[in-house]
């Protein structure tokens, strides 16, 4: 009979205004793998962080063992058996494996004896069921080992509770096996195992039951023999809920300007073919890890493809730097606005100024403040950027003021194809519309978009047409008219998958 | 084979490969060069910089760096020479425990800026750099102590023959700093707290999830290097003497190159206080045996110098970098032919 080791009662959690989850309740019995699924953004991670420590809730109690308790941090988390595991391991890199399973274990005193180390660790690992020399340096494990070596250490500290968060979204398809069978072994042996995935196929595998939330809200916990996976997407993107953009007329013309073939960078996606026409939005969707933002990269020469064909504005490209392909009328967006995408600390001029700097010189090579002001000026008026100046450092806005800052720098090049990275992530509704307009303003200009989004009922309301990535690979490429978001879904989680 | 010898052990085994290598030549090139009294020189004069350098090697291995304890060494001196020349009846261990405990004062200092208040290491300890140093200026009143002052058996210790191998002598100074050394790598290869010194310059997130208290560790870091830096004071008074406000300038930057020479990594989490000792050694080596090499006039030593550290520390990366690749490839191989079979 499953004891339930941790239960989490009706949890919710505000991040200042922000609803992350609402009233989650959700039980973890021993012995028992237990899925969760949910669309991106759910609140799967904000569950984890529940769990070991690092947020505590808002309101709700937890239960550890039928008792009430408070989970203080993630040392109070770690020592009441509760680990969690990521994509990316937390290995230290310039120690040996036994080093590493026992970083924090002072059991055999203050003398290390590295031969009876390596045997300990020899046993742990063998419990994992994989074969592992626990003298190797860190360093040249494989990600699956070093995942190991994690749940290698989360045993020898008596691990009860199992967190995988998408453990296996960066292996390969056999180091992925392994890594379930791991979870299975360790549910054998009766340890609670929360399995967080976007592959459908494998929670049917190895889940025992499946937990599904949507919007920060529990929507179902179920066993996995009454699951099926067309009733679990239903349920993850729910139904009927507001449709808050409508799809504008399409501004498509007949003139292609981007034409991709078999564009491929080996080990991370492949075979990537698609047209884009002149005035026309293609959507690019798909989950965590579908290695759409690298398929981005590739075109605006980030990390050069290793094979394909890119033709751009009817002629053959190959850009080896963001340079080259600025130049030739693309721009790039980033998800990532404070790693790739402004200077912070830097003024909102000197931000717009900052890609087209050139035409901002005087004939000297001095800048020229008044034209810059000028510009900045402009663009604060026409994207309506709240803010008290020009001067003002973008830092100090709001995260949808400092978006159009971003998009205002990439507009003043007047670029041809604009590709737009989440450029909705993290901003207000509001905003989110604003910068609908400005995506439609410029496709009905001439311009073409590209558009990365993981927000569903964007893409249905921007794209004319959506391409579906999953795991590197080109999974269809849907027209407005035949897309909802299930079939986006289905495609995304490899449930369906088109010949193209 | 290659492939059983960890990285570590590969690195010094390298090392020592070149130590050789440059001895061979040199001694092709100079008359009279391999004999007792080259070892000797260098090993007397390496006595302080092993002592400095093990102790930078503690705070690299941090992922930070102690650029004031050339200042922390030339302070010690100082306040110990004055110190026995007015109180000329301190015992010889009071006298050096007094050193280790003041170098390990100005660590607290560094250590608490950087694991406690959170100011990156280059930044504090070069602000400490100058301070230290104005210290000593300020506390020596621009006067030098002078060896007349400073008792004989002071004087006489760094020179006192322990015991002798043929020709090499193993002197008091070169001996105290080995077993140090030893005795610190000792601790880092087997008790289990040093092993946080590692953690916590590997991975520095991962080892704040395992439960390391880093901050404590990177302070305990920069104190053991004041201490070692303290000690390295001592020693300097002894063998010179004749100590004034520039003593130990310098010593900082040539112990971050025989660190790094030895293979500590700059950006922490590995390295080996042995290496570091054999770093020291090459680098003293190779400057000794310019100043006696024709064909190099005096004013290139410096940058044969620099050029011989560029090169070794880029050949390290390197070469290390190809072996990772290569053991990678291999273990793929390996784990194929397991596959098929």
């Amino acid at each position: 009979m499953p004891q339930p080791i941790l239960r989490l009662n009706s949890i919710s959690k505000y991040f200042g205004m922000t609803k992350a989850l609402s009233a989650m309740s959700i039980t973890l019995n021993s012995g028992e793998v237990h899925a969760i699924v949910g669309e991106n953004g759910a609140g799967k991670s904000t569950i984890i962080k529940i769990m070991t420590g690092i947020h505590q809730p808002t309101s709700g109690t937890i239960e550890l063992d039928g008792k009430a308790s408070i989970i203080t941090g993630p040392q109070a988390a770690r020592e009441a058996g509760i680990v969690a595991i990521y994509q990316e391991p937390m290995v230290f890199p310039d120690l040996d494996v036994a080093e590493n399973i026992f970083i924090s274990d002072n059991s055999d005193g203050l003398l290390m004896r590295p031969s009876e180390q390596r045997k300990r660790a020899s046993a742990l690992i063998k419990r994992i069921g994989i074969k592992l020399d626990p003298s190797r340096i860190a360093s040249g494990l494989t990600l699956a080992e070093q995942q190991a070596v994690e749940i290698a250490r989360a045993l020898s500290q008596d691990v009860r509770v199992l967190i995988m968060d998408e453990p296996t979204a960066s292996l390969s398809a056999h180091e992925a096996g392994q890594l379930r069978k791991i979870a299975q072994n360790l549910a054998g042996q009766g340890v609670a195992v929360v399995y967080i995935s976007h592959r459908l196929e494998e929670i049917f595998e190895i889940s025992d039951r499946v937990t599904v939330i949507r919007d920060g809200s529990h929507i179902s916990t179920k066993p996995i023999a009454e699951v099926t996976s067309d009733g679990m997407i239903t349920e993850m993107v729910g139904r009927g809920f507001s449709k808050y953009f409508e799809k504008a007329a399409s501004t498509t013309r007949d003139e292609v300007i981007l034409e991709v073939r078999n564009l491929t960078l080996e080990g991370v996606f492949e075979n990537i073919s698609f047209d884009l026409h002149r005035g026309e939005v293609l959507c690019m969707a798909g989950l965590v890890g579908a290695r759409r933002t690298d398929v981005a990269l590739a075109l605006f020469g980030v990390m050069p493809p290793t094979s394909g064909v890119v033709k751009f504005k009817g002629q053959t490209t190959k850009f080896t730097t963001p340079r080259a392909a600025i130049e030739a009328g693309i721009a790039y967006v980033s998800e990532d606005r404070r790693k790739l995408g402004l200077a912070m600390p830097m003024a909102i001029k000197s931000n717009v100024s900052i890609v087209t700097l050139d035409d901002f010189l005087s004939p000297l090579g001095l800048l020229k403040g008044e034209k810059e002001r000028k510009a900045a000026r402009h663009f604060v008026d026409s994207l309506n950027i709240r803010t008290p100046d020009v001067e003002t450092p973008v830092g100090m806005l709001s995260g949808g003021n400092q978006q159009k800052v971003m998009l205002a720098k990439w507009l003043n090049l007047n670029p041809d194809l604009f590709i737009f990275d989440e450029p909705t992530r993290g901003i207000d509704i509001g905003a989110k519309a604003e910068v609908h307009d400005l995506i439609r303003s410029v496709t009905a200009k001439g311009g073409s978009a590209l558009l990365i989004s993981s927000d569903l009922p964007e893409v249905l309301a921007m794209g004319d047409r959506i391409l579906v990535m999953r795991e590197g690979h080109q999974m269809s490429i849907l027209k407005h008219s035949e897309a909802t978001q299930e079939s986006i879904m289905l495609h995304a989680t490899g449930q369906r998958q088109e010949t193209i | 084979m290659l492939s059983r010898i960890p990285p570590q052990t590969l690195r010094i085994l390298a090392l020592l490969f070149v130590l050789v290598a440059v001895l061979l030549f040199f001694s092709t090139q100079v008359p009279n060069y391999l004999n007792g009294r080259l070892f000797n020189r260098i090993s007397s004069s390496v006595a302080i910089m092993a002592l400095i350098a093990c102790g930078q090697t503690l705070v690299i291995l941090t992922r930070n760096i102690d650029l004031s304890i050339g200042s922390v060494v030339g302070f010690v001196a100082f306040a110990t020479g004055s110190l026995i020349t007015h109180s000329p009846d301190i015992p010889p261990l009071v006298l050096a425990a007094y050193s280790i405990l003041l170098g390990a004062c100005f660590g607290v200092v560094n250590g608490f800026f950087v694991a406690y208040a959170r100011v990156p290491s280059i930044i504090v300890t070069l602000g400490t750099m100058a301070l230290f140093r104005s210290a000593l200026v300020e506390y020596s009143d621009a006067k030098s102590i002078t060896t007349n002052n400073l008792p004989t058996w002071l004087v006489e210790f760094p020179n006192t023959q322990l015991f002798t191998i043929g020709t090499f002598q193993f002197r008091a100074a070169f001996v105290v700093a080995i077993l140090v050394v030893i005795a610190v790598h000792i601790t880092l290869s087997r008790v289990r707290p040093a092993r946080k010194l590692y953690a916590v310059g590997s991975n520095p997130e991962a080892a704040e999830m395992s439960g390391i208290n880093s901050k404590l560790v990177i302070f305990f870091a920069f104190v053991s290097a004041g201490a070692l830096a303290g000690l390295a004071g001592f020693m300097f008074l002894a063998r010179f003497g004749t100590i004034t406000v520039v003593a130990g300038l310098g010593f900082e930057l040539k112990s971050v190159a025989a660190a790094v020479v030895g293979g500590v990594n700059i950006f922490g989490g590995s390295g080996s206080v042995i290496g570091a000792l054999i770093g020291a050694v090459l680098i003293d080596l190779i400057d000794m045996s310019l100043v006696r090499w024709q064909l190099v006039s005096e004013f290139w030593r410096e940058a044969v110098l620099g050029s011989l550290i560029l090169l070794s520390v880029a050949a390290d990366a390197i070469l290390m970098r190809r072996l990772v690749k290569w053991r990678v490839s291999r273990e793929k191989k390996d784990a194929k032919l397991e596959v098929q079979a």
